[in-house]
């Protein structure tokens, strides 16, 4: 990895300059909540955003798109992808694009996703967690690859992490606007973290955690949560790594049709429906589990579905808390 | 951009047939000879049907690959789309994209017994198991035990019934349950007392004695059916590892996008779609929710 540094003086112009780029999003505040919005003026970033309500998912697997559209008789494809630059995005949801990128690039590659994420720039930058965030039991606190380039927050710039050859060219274009790192903003680098890492207030402690869910399959704290939940399907929704899609062809007039696919939500009754009216997952503890198990599923190579990014705590109407149900169904097999 | 996976290929009905009141064979050929030429399947695969402006859904292939130059889909008529493609007539076309799923280990079981245990609809790809094994004739003794409801509901009955009288010859026998009474039913129970009978698939186990070091069982029906099949193969010792089955989920994309047929818990997660359709009994007791 390369270390360089950007002094807080030289960050309006960096941030101009990566307009050249692509089209520029960032976290903006609007109303009470953050969202990833195009940008032109450094004022208008967010840069101490606690987290966006939808994750920067939504801009590779968009909640509606049209993936092939009927002319003459025909599925013509659609795969327009313009150069975007996403600035700002937490470690967590660069660690969520991740486990997206396992399902959506893994062959055969979804070409929608793929072409929008190949011409797209991360510039991730560093956060202080508040009362949601639980990444860092997860492992997914800091991003060590996914990104082009990292700003760690300096009391005087940005320690800047490049992380890709295309982060090396930004670096190179505007050498002007960097600096090398020097000893005191390691010691300040050091001590973000340090500070950073005593500020988690919640944890998912870890061992044996999926066996232990597993066992539990029948614990009476599952029936209590679906009771309690409202099957609105925010949780997915706002997730950086559910992706559950739905298809619905439409005609556009008697010769064209478009076939679209929008988020789906395993909370969605016809989630596990299939022929004749047999539903795999028929209750709502059915479907309040299996959301459960799916977030705590454990990839070898990936890790867990969940990035600890604390989205379904914040926007769920219900309350739940995601750590909260994990540790009483653990806690119920004693 | 050729590789999209969600892409259809054309393909053309070269025939329609009835086979009950509620299902059709299709016939189908692709229309362009080089995708035609390509579309190499196993049995136990999948496609999945486009009917353009309408949407998709996935089909068992029931033709067998030893019979090439067609494709044969089994089509029940249930909802929408089914009802849509129930009308299409020879020379339509329709989008076929796939084989999809992993399909039965046809190679692995050669030389050994197979037991095919259809129940309904689950006759569909066990079709292709069949005319596989029986074309091929790599294996020891094919037998297929097929539960219906009535003697009208009987897939593919021809082939059946050809089978019952002329299977031994092809080392096939075939074994019928049927539900409900009818006078062709009692006809052919007249006709063949040892092998055709009133009750369910698992009564035609009764008496049945196999190898259980030689033998593969493969099972295909409705949800319910399961439990019942493979309690009667377990009596008998078969091995958890030699039981396959076919199993259906709600399909949206066939290649592991779309998170619909996601089975499992956070220690096992499969898809249905590419991990299966076809899993041993092995994964039924490592997964949970598969059956
Ligand atoms: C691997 C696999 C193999 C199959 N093989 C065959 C076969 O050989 N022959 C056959 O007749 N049917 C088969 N099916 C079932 C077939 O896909 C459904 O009957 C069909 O999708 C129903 O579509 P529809 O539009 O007519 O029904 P709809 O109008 O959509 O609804 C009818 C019912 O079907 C359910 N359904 C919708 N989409 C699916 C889907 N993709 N999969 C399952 N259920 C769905 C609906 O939830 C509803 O309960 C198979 C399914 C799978 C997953
Ligand atoms: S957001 Fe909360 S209430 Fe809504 S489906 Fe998720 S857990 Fe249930
Ligand atoms: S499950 Fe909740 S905390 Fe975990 S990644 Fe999804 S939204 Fe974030
Ligand atoms: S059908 Fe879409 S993931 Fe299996």
């Amino acid at each position: 990895m390369r270390y360089i540094k950007l002094p807080s003086e030289n960050f309006e112009r960096f941030f101009k300059s990566l307009e050249a780029w692509g089209t520029l999003y960032a976290p903006v505040k609007k109303g009470g909540i953050y969202s990833f919005q195009e940008v032109h003026d450094p004022a208008e970033v967010a840069r101490d955003y606690n987290r966006t309500m939808l994750p920067p998912k939504k801009f590779f697997f968009r909640p509606k798109e049209a993936i092939l559209r009927l002319k003459n008789g025909r599925w013509e494809e659609e795969v327009e992808a313009e150069p975007m630059v996403l600035f700002g995005l937490h470690s967590c949801d660069i660690h969520g694009l991740k486990i997206l990128d396992k399902v959506y690039l893994d062959e055969p590659a979804d070409p929608y996703y793929k072409s929008r994420r190949e011409k797209t720039l991360i510039i991730g930058i560093s956060c202080m967690p508040d009362e949601y965030c639980f990444c860092k039991s997860l492992g997914t606190h800091f991003a060590m690859d996914g990104f082009d380039l990292f700003l760690h927050e300096l009391p005087d710039g940005w320690l800047v992490r490049i992380g890709s050859v295309r982060g090396h060219e930004i670096a190179w274009e505007n050498g002007e606007l960097f600096e090398e790192v020097t000893d005191e903003d390691l010691a300040n680098f050091k001590e973000f973290e340090e500070k950073r890492a005593k500020a988690f207030q919640k944890e998912v402690p870890q061992e044996g955690l999926a066996d232990m869910l597993d066992l539990a399959y029948n614990s009476p704290v599952w029936k209590k949560y679906a009771e309690i939940c409202l099957a609105c399907g925010n949780c997915n929704m706002v997730c950086p790594t559910c992706r559950c899609y739905e298809v619905c062809d439409s005609w556009m007039d008697a010769y064209s049709s478009v076939r679209e696919r929008r988020y789906d939500s395993c909370f969605m009754e016809n989630h596990g429906l299939v022929a004749g009216g047999h539903n795999f997952r028929p209750t709502r503890l059915d479907r309040f589990r299996h959301r459960y198990y799916c977030k705590s599923y454990f990839d070898p190579t990936a890790g867990y579905n969940c990035v600890g990014c604390g989205r379904c705590d914040e926007f769920c109407p219900a309350k739940i808390e995601h750590v909260k149900v994990l540790e009483e169904v653990r806690g119920s097999l004693k | 951009m050729s590789e999209n996976p969600y892409q259809t290929y054309d393909a053309r009905i070269l025939e329609v047939k009835d086979l009950t009141s509620r299902e059709k064979l299709f016939t189908l050929r692709f229309l362009d000879p080089e995708v035609e030429a390509k579309f190499n399947f196993k049995p136990g695969q999948f496609v999945i049907v486009d009917i353009r402006g309408f949407g998709e859904f996935p089909i068992s292939i029931c033709s067998s690959p030893t019979r090439r130059g067609y494709l044969q889909l089994c089509i029940r008529k249930v909802g929408r789309m089914t009802k849509f493609v129930h009308k299409m007539k020879e020379g339509d076309v329709v989008g076929i994209r796939g084989p999809y799923g992993n399909g039965f280990p046809m190679e692995k079981m050669e030389g050994s017994n197979l037991i095919l245990v259809a129940g309904g609809l689950g006759m569909a790809p066990l079709r292709s198991v069949l005319w596989y094994a029986i074309d091929t004739g790599k294996y020891e003794n094919v037998w297929l035990l097929y539960g219906t409801k009535a003697y009208e509901d009987i897939l593919f009955r021809d082939e059946i019934i050809h089978l019952l009288k002329h299977g031994e010859a092809m080392n096939c026998s075939v074994k019928l349950a049927y539900e409900v009474e009818s006078p062709s039913c009692i006809y052919l129970e007249q006709g063949f007392s040892d092998r055709v009978c009133k009750g369910v698939v698992t009564d035609l186990f009764r008496g049945e004695e196999f190898d259980v070091n030689n033998t593969y069982a493969l099972i295909c029906g409705p949800p319910v059916m399961y439990k019942f099949v493979i309690r009667e193969l377990l009596d008998r010792k078969l091995s958890p590892g030699r039981i396959y089955m076919t199993l259906e989920r709600r399909m949206r994309c066939g290649v592991g996008k779309c998170g619909h047929c996601v089975v499992g818990t956070s220690v096992s997660m499969k898809y249905i779609c590419q991990d299966g359709p076809v899993f041993t009994y092995w994964d039924a007791l490592s997964t949970r929710g598969l059956i």
